[in-house]
């Protein structure tokens, strides 16, 4: 055939974009188009004719998981890194599963790499310190006390310009700032406010209070404590 | 959200090739912004021919996992992105109805005729547009209409069924109850109807250009 006569290469490129070109047919077209630039010229002209015809379909987003299989697919280096402790929902799960009990912390193992210590968890109750905060903070630290997160289980209600403020206090003697925290989310805590190990740091107790949104002006709590919970090891 | 004015189709192509280009050196960034960017689009015309949700998904994976690795191979010169993966999209949407079709396909069950609960074609009714519906959406919004008026109903719903569904021309045959020869013909006569209507369309737009 003469793929240069271009009545004949308009009339094959026509089918091809439209789609009535099928099966072994479309895919010898296909193969000749390499070597004919009459041919894919021809095709250009049709799909500049016909394709921007599809964008009268109302766009229908794909699902999330679509994306995620074709990063798996294209790139499977990447294969997703096991997430840090902290971050893992079943940790939050099984946290938020022992808010109901008074201060109280555990150790959970949660899939921590052979050897590794489970962290300590610090279950911060409501005080009624502020009769519109409830719920509970959940604290959770490294086993050797170098790295810490903390997250209120629910969202905390605030007006704008306050802050929570997670503090730890010895037994006797005056509170620590361990740094802001986030009233809706987790917030890692910034090593250089830990007390480092956690046994014999002389942490008794944590607690949050509400302070003005910079943290509290005189490095001790100045608003109500609205959650409180002990350390125990 | 539409999309079918022309300038509107080049204008997100531009944006997109710029995206492509980047992607064929290897930037997975801006492949994801170009998945954002497109992926709605090509599930549509993926759905509108492969209406198994879960296989058009398979084949929406498929379109851009060709896409990075023929993203080198573009040339931003002859061609505009969404036209190029709208191809793409189309033809392993369409291939994937020939494998469909080489499976054994479910009986349809028909109820009693003296059965009086709802039909259930009915309730199940496709609130989709029908092809021809979209056809003529497309001409409007490509001023073609007078392109149309010279095609039967039968004519516009033959090239309608093939270009947005997908249909071969025995399909359509069979859906319009005609013979393979009179389909095969309409749906030239639409194409060419369209291409002088396309290309009188074109030359009036440099016209009013220059």
């Amino acid at each position: 055939m003469d793929y240069g006569n271009k009545t004949l290469a308009d009339a094959l490129a026509a089918q091809y974009v439209t789609g009535t070109l099928r099966g072994g047919a479309r895919r010898r077209f296909e193969a000749l188009l390499g070597g004919h630039p009459a041919l894919r010229a021809a095709v250009a002209d049709w799909q500049d004719r016909l394709l921007p015809l599809t964008g009268v379909l109302a766009p229908e987003p794909p699902p999330p998981q679509t994306w995620v299989r074709i990063q798996q697919r294209l790139w499977p280096e990447l294969a997703v890194a096991p997430l840090p402790w902290w971050r893992g929902l079943a940790f939050w799960r099984a946290a938020s599963g022992l808010a109901t009990v008074a201060a109280l912390s555990l150790g959970l193992l949660l899939g921590n790499p052979p050897g590794a210590q489970p962290p300590v968890v610090v279950v911060l109750q409501s005080t009624g310190g502020d009769p519109a905060v409830a719920g509970s903070v959940v604290a959770s630290f490294s086993a050797d006390g170098r790295a810490a997160v903390a997250r209120p289980l629910a969202r905390v209600a605030l007006q704008t310009d306050r802050a929570l403020e997670l503090w730890w206090a010895p037994v006797q003697g005056k509170p620590r700032s361990l740094g802001l925290i986030k009233s809706d989310g987790v917030t890692v805590l910034r090593a250089g406010q830990l007390p480092g190990g956690l046994k014999g740091s002389g942490i008794d107790h944590l607690a949050v209070s509400v302070e003005p949104s910079g943290g509290s002006p005189t490095g001790q709590p100045t608003g109500p404590v609205v959650f409180y919970g002990k350390l125990q090891l | 959200m539409m999309n079918t004015a022309p300038e509107d189709w080049s204008a997100r192509s531009r944006e997109l090739a710029l995206l492509l280009s980047r992607a064929a050196l290897g930037d997975r960034l801006a492949f994801k912004r170009l998945y954002d960017l497109s992926s709605g689009h090509l599930f549509a015309v993926i759905l509108r021919i492969q209406r198994d949700r879960s296989l058009a998904e398979d084949l929406l994976q498929e379109v851009y996992v060709s896409a990075w690795k023929a993203a080198a191979s573009f040339d931003a010169q002859r061609a505009q992105p969404l036209t190029w993966l709208t191809q793409i999209a189309r033809n392993k949407a369409i291939d994937s109805l020939r494998r469909a079709q080489a499976q054994p396909r479910l009986e349809t069950v028909h109820r009693a005729a003296d059965d009086d609960r709802p039909d259930l074609d009915q309730q199940l009714v496709d609130e989709s547009p029908g092809p021809a519906a979209l056809l003529e959406r497309a001409s409007d919004a490509r001023q073609l209409g007078h392109c149309m008026e010279g095609l039967s109903a039968q004519q516009r719903q033959s090239v309608a069924l093939a270009f947005f569904d997908g249909l071969s021309h025995a399909e359509v045959a069979e859906q319009l109850r005609q013979p393979l020869g009179t389909v095969k013909s309409w749906v030239r006569r639409a194409l060419a109807a369209l291409k002088g209507c396309l290309e009188r369309a074109a030359q009036s737009d440099r016209a009013v250009g220059a």
